[in-house]
């Protein structure tokens, strides 16, 4: 099993990194009433430990017992029926689900199964919690009108049933939503929170850690707990005993993405963005989301960019970002921005070096 | 036989519909006869046929009276079911100047010319229409010539077309004053003529038309320009009626003294206009006060030899005559809006692209059938199997919209047979044996009927029939429904006495195997880039020889567009050239505009411009696809030409120019849309992802997102999955990948999966430096690993008592490692199992029983979960009744039996 899974915090208690947000909730719902929740912040920040080890101190020890469900949906939609194939994940008092799964047909997920789950009422509750909990991913990745059909549901059946959400971006939801929820904002852990949870690790597996590795390791992390234990078991795999100065391996597709920008800054021609597209096409192919790309080409961009472009280069990434999610066909975007960047650099170039 | 009649009958009827309202209702047999009988005799005095249109008539010739009604006594004649019924001397009239006027098989000319009138000619004009219809009387028209005695036996399948008799009749019988159906309703074919051919004309419809609805006539003279009026005035230029029923218009007019218009001469003046002779074979006759003296006048007999020419000149020559019959079809074909690739069909064998010599093959095979298998008598056929003539059939292949159709009509059209396409839109079942179902029963029996009963045909006419010959279209879509059609149409060729043209796609096809052996093969091959650029130029040129072909088509637009001369295209040209296909062409810019040096921009040195203009070309596309976001998924169609302009127009003209290679060896011709393939991929791939996914999740050790996993984990995947195979000796290495991947319920397609994932072009594969060997023990190992494991990943497994998969995957159960809650996954599983076999409606309320018997099992275990089993699911109880009873560890066995029936509780669980 990997380390990142084995050593995850099962109850609050056991938290250690947001310490502080683990004892609110845990006040929050011994007092019998839990609100909806939104729980926001960067990817490795720790919300869904926070969200499972909330939904255990709730319901007890029977929502680790999950189910994973993939079913078939029918929705009739006046003149057509629907499929929909919904990955969820249930226990008797839970149901998890990312409605964004389904892409631009979310709404209907919302509308139809979301109510649905969200009706029952959990028979016989036995001086347990009168409600269920729904547990929704990505829920910034959720069409307009998706959200909107959310917000009366929330309310309407707020009596039977509370609803968890979790994003990584709070602005992606719209205000509606938010003003519904207890906002949860789950931080980046410092690094110094991640080298104490590396040493932790270490300790429990009975591993010699170098001074300054785990540093290191927090430091490439990019302050995700998450991808800082996971490259410290990538690092175990590859070679131990440890050394101080052990490479820490890349991500494979960042690396791709640092070598796509390494081309773009060396060359700005046609040929060189078709060459471009081309790794794009890769990188989409493998189900790296595009969002993602064009964030992280930004990133080592803006390494090698000179300062007085840097401004001018992070609104562009952020127009065509925009656009990328108003649009379908991701690499047309992706493709403009680099055409962008290109035609400024070039500019630039021959301004400064004539 | 009859049931090939009844098909193309309803496309007829379907045809008529078109030109006016749907016949009356067909009357029931019995009525019919009589109607038919009865007003064949009564039209002769009905008024519907005034003296001065039968007048010319009789200065023609003998037989000026049963062809004019042809028509409709064939209709009648058709309902007459009794044999017995004394032929009349028009019935045979009509028999046989109806397939003639088609120029069909059995006729002899002679006779032809001699029944053929002006009306014969006007039938035949809606026969261009109704092509299929000709083929459908074709097919009949062996019988029928046999004897009369084949009359009755079709007089029950025609039900149809004896309601369009029917309808006539009733004209004829209710001759009451009031304004009713036309009598020849639909009958004749609606000229198209100038648009404004009429303009500045007035006319007065009064009483009913000969073959037109009153809205119908208003209409067509409209189209043509012309003003209707409701009343006679001074300005009215025609009083159109074809009775003079006295009225107050007629009197008026005649009054005023304004000519009167029968509706020939009105659809003459529309002709006229048009173009003066190609249409003059419509029937000429007219009311003296007619419009008619502008007309180019033929005699009656000179005109039918010319609109007859086809089967005229078949007795005397046979090659020339179907092409220039072709030619008459295909004018007024062409005024119709057809699609390029019907309105340019090539027209003679030349004309074709490519595959020039295989069409001389055909045309050698056909011109060679004869002589090779009825000429030399029956025996030609063993005679030489080397011979490529020997072979009955041919059967061309090739892929789609390469002209295996075309050239295999327009070759038996050269060669004067007429040709019988049978395609996949009917069915080509079996033959059916049973002589109860008489002939009617399929098409594959008509077909079997058509081929062997040549003797019938030359019995006929002893040389000079029409010859025949059967295109089976699309042979490899028989299928499904066709059960056994590939067998009976070799048992058809066995017998055949007509050539058979055999078209099919994929000749390499598990279907056709048994076919190939009796056909002659002629592979088409894609026409190459040269000989198609010459059809796209010709079409360019704006005209003829195009063929169908997307993606050729479209690189032809794209050079167009970009091309040097792009920028001097009108606006609604450029529109035009990317609305040619509003999907496909945006996708080929985006691929290709890069390539485009652009001729505006004059010099430039650094490239700067250039790569100026291509960021805009790139935004633009951008915004054409946030358009057709709006279009498709919001419907908003109202912005499709925004949608054009920014996604095609505006790079092209951005860009226009030369265009230029940008890797080496690349050919200079524009790339297909390089999204669709790339998108494919990634949907593939974020299927796989999604498996691997729900596995781990399964797992019950990782309940992180998708993205995540592809994200953070694979490269932590890969690396637990590879490395130790790389690095640690065999057996080890194994054992711990193994248990690696159990641990995350990983199965081996994950594996491949997660392999697959993680490979990037330029990178190294990342199974590299494994050895095979020890891939091999991996799998085995694995294999060895899944049997001894108590429950596996559940993913469409199969359940006994059903013959596929379920659709739905069966949910994955998973414990925590305590052993407290094991007995509840005994349970639930059997609940899934219960989901996916019954219907879906079960599924709203099985969760909330779930929820409820999990709820309380939490409560109080063991003995309870076992009561609640029995409450949520009788056949949940059914199906696994060994496993219950047991403390928690018996779940596990209970579960292994129920894998062992092969159950499909393979869930994968953890112990």
């Amino acid at each position: 099993m990997l380390w990142v899974d084995k050593y995850r915090p099962k109850t609050l208690d056991q938290v250690m990194v947001h310490q502080d947000i683990a004892q609110n909730l845990k006040k929050l719902v011994t007092e019998q009433d839990c609100p909806h929740l939104l729980f926001y912040g960067p990817s490795g920040s720790g919300k869904k430990t926070l969200i499972m080890a909330l939904l255990r101190q709730i319901f007890g020890p029977s929502v680790e017992k999950v189910k994973v469900e993939n079913r078939n949906w029918k929705i009739d939609s006046g003149s057509r029926t629907i499929d929909l194939e919904l990955t969820t994940l249930s226990s008797t008092n839970h149901v998890e689900l990312s409605p964004s799964d389904v892409g631009f047909r979310d709404r209907y997920v919302v509308q139809e199964i979301i109510k649905e789950m969200a009706k029952n009422r959990p028979i016989d509750t036995k001086g347990r919690k009168g409600y269920k909990v729904l547990v929704l991913n990505e829920v910034d990745k959720l069409s307009r009108e998706a959200q909107h059909s959310l917000r009366r549901t929330m309310e309407k059946y707020s009596a039977s049933c509370r609803l968890i959400l979790c994003c990584n971006s709070s602005s992606k939801v719209t205000e509606a939503i938010r003003s519904r929820c207890l906002n949860i904002r789950v931080n980046s852990p410092l690094e110094e929170q991640i080298i104490k949870v590396l040493e932790f690790v270490g300790k429990k597996e009975g591993l010699q850690l170098p001074s300054g590795f785990a540093a290191r390791i927090a430091e490439k992390s990019n302050r995700s707990l998450r991808r800082a234990i996971l490259s410290f078991e990538t690092c175990r795999v590859q070679q131990y005993p440890f050394t101080s100065s052990q490479a820490i391996p890349p991500m494979d597709w960042e690396e791709y993405i640092s070598e796509i920008a390494t081309d773009i800054m060396k060359e700005q021609s046609p040929k060189r963005l078709f060459q471009v597209r081309g790794k794009v096409y890769e990188l989409l192919s493998n189900c790296i989301p595009p969002e993602i790309i064009l964030k992280r080409l930004l990133h080592e961009l803006l390494k090698k960019l000179d300062a007085e472009l840097k401004h001018e280069m992070c609104h562009w990434a952020a127009y065509y970002e925009h656009r990328m999610r108003l649009g379908q066909k991701a690499i047309f975007h992706i493709e403009a921005f680099v055409a962008k960047f290109m035609s400024i650099y070039k500019a630039f170039l021959i301004a400064t070096f004539g | 036989m009859s049931d090939i009649r009844k098909w193309f009958m309803k496309a007829h009827d379907k045809g008529k519909g078109n030109a006016s309202k749907p016949a009356n209702p067909a009357p029931t047999n019995t009525d019919s006869v009589l109607g038919g009988q009865e007003t064949s005799g009564r039209r002769k005095t009905s008024k519907y046929f005034p003296a001065g249109k039968q007048q010319p008539k009789g200065e023609q010739g003998t037989e000026e009276l049963p062809a004019k009604r042809k028509v409709q006594n064939e209709n009648e004649s058709v309902e007459k079911p009794p044999p017995s019924k004394k032929p009349s001397k028009v019935d045979i009239d009509d028999d046989f100047v109806f397939p003639k006027s088609k120029n069909t098989v059995d006729v002899t000319p002679s006779k032809k010319r001699k029944s053929g009138s002006g009306r014969g000619v006007a039938q035949k004009a809606e026969d261009n229409d109704e092509s299929d219809e000709d083929d459908a009387k074709d097919l009949e028209s062996p019988v029928k010539s046999g004897g009369r005695g084949g009359r009755g036996g079709r007089g029950a399948s025609v039900a149809p077309a004896s309601g369009r008799g029917r309808g006539r009749g009733r004209g004829g019988f209710m001759n009451f004053g009031e304004r009713k159906d036309p009598p020849h309703k639909g009958e004749k074919e609606v000229p198209e003529g100038a648009s404004d051919c009429l303009a500045g004309l007035t006319f007065v419809i009064s009483g009913t038309l000969d073959s037109l609805e009153r809205e119908e006539a208003e209409d067509l003279i409209k189209r043509h320009g012309g003003r209707i009026t409701a009343a006679v005035s001074k300005k009215t230029n025609y009083l159109l009626c074809d009775e003079d029923i006295e009225g107050r218009k007629s009197s008026k007019a005649k009054e005023l003294g304004i000519p009167f218009l029968t509706e020939d001469g009105l659809f003459d003046m529309i002709r006229a206009s048009n173009r003066g002779k190609a249409h003059s074979k419509e029937e000429s006759k007219k009311s003296a006060e007619s419009f008619a003296a502008s007309l180019p006048k033929k005699s009656p007999q000179k005109m039918e030899v010319k609109s007859n020419s086809s089967s005229a000149k078949i007795s005397g020559k046979s090659s020339t005559t179907s092409v220039s019959s072709t030619k008459q079809r295909g004018q007024p074909i062409q005024q119709s809006s057809l699609t390029w690739t019907e309105k340019y069909r090539p027209k003679v064998p030349n004309e074709i692209t490519g595959n020039q010599s295989l069409v001389n093959q055909l045309h050698n095979w056909l011109a060679h059938w004869n002589e090779q298998f009825l000429g030399n008598g029956s025996k030609g056929k063993g005679k030489k199997q080397n011979d490529p003539g020997a072979k009955k059939a041919v059967l061309l292949s090739g892929t789609p919209g390469i002209g295996k159709t075309t050239s295999a009509k327009l070759v038996s059209q050269m060669l004067g047979f007429q040709t019988i396409e049978v395609n996949a839109s009917d069915s080509r079942g079996k033959a059916d044996a049973k002589i109860s179902k008489g002939i009617g029963g399929s098409n594959a029996n008509s077909i079997k009927e058509l081929v062997s009963n040549e003797a019938l045909s030359v019995n006929m006419d002893r040389s000079k029939h029409v010859k025949t010959v059967l295109i089976m279209d699309e042979v490899d879509g028989m299928s499904a429904g066709d059960r056994g059609g590939i067998a009976d149409l070799i048992a058809s060729i066995k017998i055949s006495k007509i050539p058979i043209i055999c078209i099919c796609n994929d000749r390499y096809s598990q279907k056709l195997k048994s076919l190939v052996n009796y056909c002659l093969l002629l592979s088409f091959r894609k026409p190459t880039k040269q000989q198609l650029l010459r059809s796209m130029y010709l079409l360019s040129c704006g005209f003829h020889y195009p063929i169908f072909c997307t993606c050729y088509c479209l690189g032809f637009y794209l050079m167009q567009l970009f091309g040097i001369y792009g920028g001097k295209l009108r606006m609604d040209e450029r529109i035009d050239l990317s609305m040619s296909d509003p999907d496909l062409v945006p996708l080929l810019i985006q691929e290709n505009y890069i390539n485009y040096r652009p001729s505006s921009i004059g010099k430039d040195d650094s490239g700067m411009k250039r790569m100026n203009l291509i960021a805009r070309a790139a935004e633009s596309i951008g915004d054409g696809d946030i358009i057709n976001v709006q279009i498709r998924r919001y419907r908003q169609w109202q912005l499709s030409q925004a949608g054009s302009l920014s996604s095609c127009i505006i790079p092209a003209a951005l860009l226009h120019g030369q265009r230029e290679t940008l890797e080496q060896g690349e050919r200079n011709f524009n790339r297909f849309g390089g999204w669709l393939g790339k998108n494919s991929t990634m949907s593939k791939n974020y299927r796989l992802l999604e498996d691997l996914h729900v596995h781990v999740l399964a797992s019950r050790e990782s309940s992180s997102g998708r993205e995540t996993l592809r994200l953070d984990y694979l490269t932590v995947l890969l690396t637990q999955l590879t490395n130790p195979l790389r690095d640690k000796p065999k057996d080890k290495a194994v054992k711990q990948v193994v248990e690696f991947m159990n641990a995350y319920s990983i199965s081996q397609e994950d594996f491949d999966t997660v392999v697959e994932l993680s490979k990037f072009q330029g990178h190294s594969n990342p199974l590299e430096g494994i050895p095979p060997a020890v891939k091999a023990a991996l799998t085995k190992a694995y294999n060895e690993g899944s049997r001894t494991q108590m429950v596996r990943a559940a993913d469409l497994v199969t359940l006994p008592g059903m013959k596929k998969a379920p659709k739905k995957r069966i949910a994955a159960i998973l414990e925590p490692s305590g052993d407290v809650l094991g007995e509840e996954n005994g349970d639930t599983l059997p609940e899934s199992e219960e989901n996916s076999s019954d219907t879906e409606d079960l599924e709203g309320t099985t969760d909330g029983e779930k929820l409820q018997a999990e709820l309380l099992s939490l409560n109080s275990k063991g003995i309870e979960v076992q009561m609640e089993l029995k409450g949520t699911g009788n056949s949940s109880a059914k199906k696994a009744p060994a496993g219950r009873g047991g403390g928690g560890k018996r779940a596990s066995g209970s579960a292994e039996k129920k894998g062992g029936r092969g159950s499909g509780a393979r869930a994968k669980r953890k112990r």
